[in-house]
């Protein structure tokens, strides 16, 4: 049975119809990191790939949204619904000899999410995100507060800072509230003025402007409704992985090799800081940094100096640490000459790991790693791409899309089909109960039922994502990027990552930060995460607060979740698995992105051991059509590029060498 | 004279022309069953345009349009974006509106667009009449031409028309943001081939 979409006007793609049924690589999958970085390295060794996934977004759980189409996963989520779409008519594509391992409809790696908003929200429900499609996304939010405020949501009492959470002061700006209802009608009366926020953008860009400067200048004026941040809700880049990449890490190493560098854009992190006796300061990390840090005294320099150049080499030093090697990390500090200043500093910002789970070994690895990638493109070992890191996974698509992947967003798989004598995925059964016949299935564990699970283990990732209106600590420019490892105090092996974004991210509007939290699940994700919360931000109020010195971030927004980490799930655990249905795994909790391209790299080399794994593409100039390689049955110009048979191999050998672009 | 790259980003239904707009634009070529979409990242080309140069990076979907899942990382930082329309086929005019709509939503905000209607060589069988695109463009500010990638017609146009629309240099914007580029951050991957 042929492939063909439901919309008519894609009936005449018999070609791309053939290129589905004969797919060497079929995904029924998130479009993930790792998933991504496969797909790229196999359409670009000559494999023809087919990537569908029901969800409408690139990326799966490593996604990043605009507030808007946050607010749509949330309520995903909330609602809980179970879609069941009709399976009758897959059964008739099995054959005799065959049977189905069904998939999931539901997506469960995604629990206790909870949402709360601090911003003044009044008439929210007029309010809408400027060049937003669905209109009824403004509508959903106003529903999502009061949900907020249902039981499993509403606040306990012992919880000072969420007993704050849904009280809405009474006064709004009308002015604000004016605009955004201009911004509707813009937007009502359809394709008028190149953008719908033209009409109102001079008086909105000065307001804008005035708001973005107080928050440097005078944080005291600055006031932020929770329309504003409907209105610039494209603006906002939200994560729901939080990570970065380590300057001299794996995905960057492949991002140069591969090219897809060119893709994406990329920001320095800025700032290291740590969380000590209430207060947060930064951490010097880099020879610099130690000598120009004021707070450290001279003799301290001297020992942090010491300790970490003996880190950067320590291998070559086993005297120093060998006799440490069953203790724990933190105790080896102790050992050796360091003030508990600089053993903090060295434990939880540098190495980032608690007091309790890191060996002496383990310890000094990840100090090592963290100095080894100091200096390769700025002051500290980290970079986060611009528009958050859902764009990797985009990018990696891109590249497999380049080299004739296809890519099938909203399109749901009913089931794989395996052959009951060889034990072999045959083919996958879409949502249209067709048939789609590949070698090869690259599966993201969340789409396992339950019959193919039952014998897996999870861990959870706990997450918070808060906007906030000012820097955890006052900046000396605006635009800082700051990492922050702070230790929960019970239980003591658990540290939580903060990672604050400014706007110069592009991942939130002016005149805000975004904040992500991270850890792995003791409880949910609000119990785990809300005490570090509470010690670094306080809810957002009109007021103004006497002290400047000790005021904290105030909290406009704040989303709370759980995902599912399968990071450590081996292929082994699942029931009853065809050998070439390969098993990606969702995200991790660790910081860098290593472990994507470890599975991916490791997969594409299990399948394709003699192929070179995402080398770089011919630059665009070096490009040159061939015209021998033209097919004989020469078609109209409107026959799908796209859809010619050929193997993207052919088209690489066209190219020169590759030469680095500019 | 200053080079500024400007990335240029095409949209519109799959056989409308957008692959032959732009290899007649930067290879002067046509074929009638080109396959440039496979392999090539961006094509470039640099035209000058009063004291500056103009080079375009121009993306080509790679396919993603077809089943609707162009990735908003395709949009990101583009100068300008040429949506594309097959004139003889009233339903590419359609779908137009909805790729208009779609890049509001994701593209940058003072991306300058530029409406093609492709393949006026077949004018005898037009389904959309230049005035109903003229109208459109007008009511959301683009550029309109009607191209022939195959006849070489407009298609230089098209491109003049955006450079034109391209506004000034920022002084303030330059170096973009302080955004590290990988290429320049790092000894590059391969010798450079020298010429």
């Amino acid at each position: 049975m042929p492939f063909l979409l439901s919309t008519p006007r894609k009936v005449r793609r018999v070609k791309s119809t053939q290129f589905f049924r004969e797919s060497c690589i079929c995904y029924p999958s998130s479009f993930g990191l790792p998933e991504s970085i496969f797909a790229a390295a196999c359409s670009r060794s000559g494999q023809r790939v087919l990537h569908v996934d029901s969800r409408s977004y690139y990326g799966g759980n490593w996604a990043s949204f605009s507030f808007s189409g946050l607010l749509s996963w949330i309520k995903e989520y909330q609602e809980n619904s179970d879609i069941v779409i009709e399976s009758s008519t897959w059964q008739e594509q099995i054959l005799e000899n065959e049977e189905a391992i069904a998939l999931s409809k539901k997506n469960k790696t995604i629990k206790n999410v909870e949402v709360f908003c601090y911003a003044s929200q009044n008439f929210q429900e007029d309010i809408e995100e400027t060049g937003a499609l669905q209109k009824n996304h403004a509508s959903v939010t106003s529903a999502n507060f009061s949900e907020a405020a249902d039981p499993n949501c509403l606040p306990t009492e012992d919880e000072s800072l969420s007993t704050l959470s849904c009280e809405v002061p009474a006064e709004q700006t009308s002015s604000e509230t004016e605009i955004a209802l201009e911004v509707n009608d813009a937007e009502e009366t359809g394709e008028k003025g190149s953008y719908s926020d033209d009409k109102t953008s001079e008086e909105e860009t000065s307001e804008n402007v005035s708001t973005a400067e107080d928050t440097t200048e005078q944080p005291k004026k600055n006031r932020i409704a929770y329309s504003q941040i409907i209105k610039e809700g494209r603006r906002f880049n939200i994560d729901l992985v939080s990570k970065l990449l380590y300057s001299r890490g794996l995905l960057i190493d492949l991002l140069i090799k591969s090219n897809v560098s060119r893709y994406a854009e990329f920001k320095n992190i800025t700032r290291i800081l740590a969380f000590r006796e209430g207060r947060v300061e930064q951490v010097p990390c880099s020879r610099a940094d130690v000598f120009n840090n004021k707070q450290l005294t001279v003799i301290e320099k001297r020992m942090l100096m010491k300790f970490l150049t003996f880190c950067m080499e320590y291998e070559k030093h086993p005297d120093e640490y060998k006799a440490y090697e069953k203790i724990t990390f933190s105790e080896f500090l102790k050992t050796q000459k360091l003030t508990p200043n600089l053993q903090y500093f060295v434990l939880h910002s540098i190495a980032m790991t608690s007091e309790t789970t890191s060996s002496t070994i383990d310890g000094l690895k990840a100090t090592k790693n963290f100095l080894h990638c100091l200096g390769r493109y700025g002051n500290t070992p980290f970079l986060f791409p611009l528009y958050g890191q859902g764009e990797l996974p985009q990018c990696f698509c891109r590249m497999c899309a380049v080299f004739g992947g296809i890519y099938c967003l909203r399109h749901s798989v009913q089931c794989l089909v395996v052959e009951k004598e060889s034990r072999k995925c045959k083919a996958i059964i879409d949502q249209f109960g067709q048939r789609i016949n590949s070698k090869h299935f690259l599966v993201e564990d969340s789409y396992f039922s339950e019959n193919t699970c039952s014998h897996v283990q999870y861990r959870q990732i706990s997450r918070a994502v808060l906007i906030t209106d000012r820097s955890v600590l006052k900046p000396d420019s605006d635009q800082q990027i700051s990492i922050l490892t702070v230790p929960l105090e019970e239980p003591k092996t658990f540290v939580v990552r903060v990672i604050e974004l400014c706007s110069s991210t592009m991942t939130c509007m002016k005149g805000t930060y975004l904040v992500h939290l991270t850890c792995t699940s003791f409880k949910t994700a609000k119990e785990d995460l809300e005490p570090v919360v509470q010690k670094l931000f306080i809810p957002y109020t009109e007021m103004e607060i006497e002290n400047e010195d000790i005021e904290k971030p105030r909290i406009l927004w704040a989303l709370y979740f759980n995902m599912r980490d399968s990071s450590e799930v081996s292929r082994d655990c699942y029931n009853d698995l065809p050998p070439n249905i390969y098993v990606c795994s969702g995200p991790d909790c660790g910081l860098g992105n290593d472990n994507a391209v470890k599975q991916a790299e490791k997969l594409f080399q299990q399948i394709f051991p003699n192929e070179d794994f995402c080398p770089a593409p011919p630059n665009p100039e070096d490009i040159v059509l061939d015209e021998d390689s033209l097919q004989p049955e020469a078609a109209e110009s409107s026959a799908m590029p796209e859809a010619n048979t050929e193997t993207p191999k052919g088209s690489t050998s066209l190219g020169n060498p590759e030469k680095p672009s500019e | 004279m200053a080079i500024r790259e400007l990335k240029v980003c095409l949209l519109g239904d799959t056989g409308v022309g957008k692959s032959s707009i732009v290899c007649r634009f930067v290879q002067d070529h046509f074929d009638h069953n080109i396959s440039p979409t496979i392999g090539a990242s961006f094509m470039t080309k640099t035209v000058p345009c009063g004291n500056e140069l103009h080079k375009f990076l121009i993306w080509d979907t790679a396919g993603q349009e077809r089943f609707h899942s162009l990735a908003p990382m395709y949009y990101r930082g583009s100068a300008a974006a040429v949506i594309v329309y097959d004139i003889t086929k009233q339903d590419s005019f359609h779908t137009l509106k909805k790729w208009v709509k779609e890049l509001k939503e994701h593209g940058p905000e003072n991306i300058v667009m530029a409406i093609a209607g492709n393949k006026c060589d077949l004018s005898d069988i037009r389904e959309v009449p230049l005035k109903d695109a003229k109208d459109y463009a007008e009511s959301i500010g683009a550029v309109v031409v009607e191209t022939s990638a195959k006849h070489a017609i407009n298609i230089e146009e098209l491109f003049q028309g955006i450079s034109r629309q391209i506004p000034p240099l920022d002084p303030l914007e330059k170096g973009n943001n302080g955004a590290i580029c990988m290429h320049g951050g790092k000894p590059p991957a391969q010798a450079r081939r020298c010429c």
